[in-house]
């Protein structure tokens, strides 16, 4: 017996011979909450970055999610998509999150991507540093391109060829992505894709 | 304890357990104030040891001792594992790391100057509930008031609540419901025109003001400590008070030690009726303020409604009810067991006319649309249970489709029919079950209004 993470209901349990077995991953949202969140399976190939995966739309329920996640820091909202991420990243790459601003991560006490892939169960390399503590959010697109590089490799990390997976949270325009793309490929990356859990539109 | 202290800081934290980092001060202010011993922390979420390794967390503020509703993660803060409450997270996160302070100096000194402009006259039955509720108050026992639906229950709790006013006393009265609230509210800011008065829901306004009366849903009291002097329960028998443990809690902690707990309902649990004839005190009303009689239940058959609903069409008996109300134009209101079958009932519904509208918990547009009901802007509303208690509109005539479900406990059934006929002016109205089946909780709560017009009293 568990209860959604979202509404508190008891989730109805199924027996089946998988769940018997262990094999079946527990679900942490019940169905009817799962039902608000828009899939959207957008693919997108560019120059920067060979390929985008976007895997929800934004909507009311995801601007709950996220408010409830990062705003209220209720850490154990991590695990609402942790089977979706799961599916999407196991064995592709090496998974490469975005990270925050060290002062950024102690005031929110946590960082929201690392606890996203560690509720997935996906290992993940932290090879990159935030260097500015901009939010993304407050900026236009103007500003946002005119940006000085967001992003640098950690010290003493080297890459080796092969493809790197980046994973954030929204896709708005792009510009995070693709500054941490950069990054990676000048260190050496064949290939950098990105998976993000939401596309907004502006 | 002689340093000097800044008086709205007090003012504000009084009675209160807050978050030491989200107050409306500057954190240096705080600090000071915790150094002089004015204001003492707590830790947010006291973990202790039991066998085995086991760890059992306790919230400080929410006092939710659940062990499913905490979660413990890294923190990035506090470097090792961090555990909080997913009980109060939506007022501001409690982790291991975070503390609550409260106030610890010399309490606030109230006002014992307050009018009570509230003209009517009490009936007899109402005036003796209120005397012996002022004797209760008095010998600090608690009091359940125990009184038909529109008996006027918050009029017998006017000279209680200027009687502790006056004497320099903190009171709270809370309601498991923000509609409720917000329907009380405008009555006791007429009733208490000079008394600093607050009301607290989710949503409302934050201040930095401390009221010697505050109206709160019993949400909101889980930021409360050792607070009031007395705290009335209105509507203590709704949802989610009686099936939230925290919440019973919470009023208890709100409360200073040893101060009385007031119940008021018109449809006490039997369980809560043995333990304020065992504590305190009942008193019964069983007339309305009117002195006409509770409108009895007409049951009346709609077989297979959920069937017809789902294929578009409405059965034809709940048409001319309808038709019947549209004419008369008379206020209604339409219950439904479940939010599902209402929705798929309101495009129907609004094929008759098109400005009937529904209503449930969580619709964004639910309290504009109960006012527009009361401004006759609307025929009627189709509703869940949510708007069975604390809603007055005159004239209002009220439909049950499916009465036979569970949800409709003879309490709900009780309650619902106590919105019809409420005015003095439209003292009756139609009161009607439509039902696919006839159950026990619909002939009890048939019974339970006969017993009460003949005079009997709650057992």
């Amino acid at each position: 017996m568990n209860e959604c993470l979202l509404c508190e209901q008891i989730i109805a349990f199924s027996p089946s011979w998988k769940g018997l077995l262990g094999l079946d991953r527990q679900m942490n949202i019940c169905p009817n909450c799962s039902k608000k969140f828009k899939h959207a399976d957008i693919k997108d190939e560019g120059t920067i970055l060979d390929k985008i995966t976007t895997l929800y739309t934004y909507n009311e329920a995801m601007r709950e999610y996220l408010h409830q996640f990062k705003f209220l820091q209720d850490v154990q909202l991590a695990g609402v998509f942790a089977k979706e991420l799961h599916e999407h990243l196991k064995g592709a790459g090496t998974i490469v999150p975005i990270p925050m601003h060290p002062e950024k991560k102690i005031q929110r006490t946590f960082a929201h991507m690392d606890e996203l892939l560690k509720s997935a169960n996906v290992s993940y390399s932290n090879i990159l540093d935030k260097t500015d503590t901009v939010v993304m959010g407050e900026k236009s697109k103007e500003q946002r391109l005119a940006m000085k590089p967001l992003f640098a490799l950690k010290p003493g990390k080297t890459l080796q060829s092969g493809t790197y997976i980046l994973v954030d949270d929204i896709y708005t325009t792009g510009t995070t992505l693709c500054h941490a793309a950069i990054v990676l490929k000048e260190a050496g990356a064949t290939r950098v894709e990105a998976v993000t859990l939401i596309r907004a539109e502006r | 304890m002689t340093k000097p202290f800044d008086s709205t800081v007090r003012d504000f934290l009084a009675g209160r357990i807050w978050l030491r980092l989200h107050t409306p001060f500057p954190t240096e202010t705080i600090d000071k104030h915790i150094e002089s011993q004015h204001i003492q922390t707590i830790q947010g979420i006291k973990s202790q040891k039991k066998f085995a390794n086991q760890v059992r967390h306790f919230c400080n503020r929410c006092e939710n001792d659940t062990q499913s509703r905490f979660t413990t993660f890294d923190c990035a803060k506090c470097n090792g594992p961090c555990t909080y409450c997913r009980h109060c997270i939506k007022m501001g996160r409690i982790s291991t790391c975070t503390e609550l302070i409260v106030w610890n100096s010399e309490p606030p000194v109230y006002p014992l100057e307050h009018a009570l402009t509230w003209g009517g006259i009490l009936t007899s039955q109402q005036q003796k509930a209120s005397n012996e509720l002022i004797e209760s108050n008095n010998k600090r026992l608690p009091h359940l008031i125990s009184a038909v639906c529109g008996a006027g229950k918050t009029e017998i709790l006017f000279e209680p609540i200027h009687k502790l006013l006056t004497q320099g006393k903190r009171v709270c009265l809370a309601a498991p419901r923000v509609d409720v609230i917000l329907e009380l509210e405008p009555r006791l800011r007429t009733a208490f025109p000079n008394t600093a008065i607050e009301a607290l829901y989710g949503g409302s306004e934050s201040t930095i003001e401390s009221a010697q009366l505050i109206l709160a849903t019993t949400h909101q009291l889980y930021r409360f400590r050792h607070a009031f002097d007395a705290i009335f329960v209105d509507e203590a028998d709704a949802f989610p008070y009686t099936a939230e443990e925290t919440l019973r809690r919470a009023v208890r902690k709100a409360a200073k030690p040893q101060t009385p707990i007031h119940y008021v309902t018109a449809t006490p649990s039997e369980k809560l009726l043995a333990e304020m004839n065992k504590t305190g005190r009942v008193s019964s009303i069983n007339r309305r303020y009117h002195g006409h009689p509770l409108p009895v239940p007409r049951y009346d058959t709609l077989w297979n409604y959920a069937k017809h609903i789902r294929k578009g069409r409405l059965p034809a008996k709940l048409v001319k009810w309808i038709e019947e109300r549209l004419q008369l134009q008379q206020p209604f209101l339409i219950f439904f067991h479940t939010i599902m079958l209402m929705e798929e009932a309101e495009p129907l519904f609004k094929q008759l006319d098109a400005k009937i509208c529904a209503v449930h918990a969580v619709h964004p547009d639910r309290q504009e649309r109960v006012q527009a009901l009361r401004n006759k802007e609307i025929p009627g509303l189709l509703t869940t249970t949510i708007l069975e208690r604390g809603i007055t509109i005159p004239n209002v005539q009220v439909a049950v489709v499916g009465s036979e479900q569970l949800t409709f406990n003879k309490c709900a059934l009780v309650q619902i029919g106590g919105r019809v006929g409420r005015s003095a002016q439209f003292p009756t109205g139609d009161f009607v079950l439509f039902h696919h089946g006839i159950t026990y909780a619909m002939d009890e709560a048939k019974n339970e209004i006969h017993r009460l017009n003949k005079g009997g009293v709650h057992v």
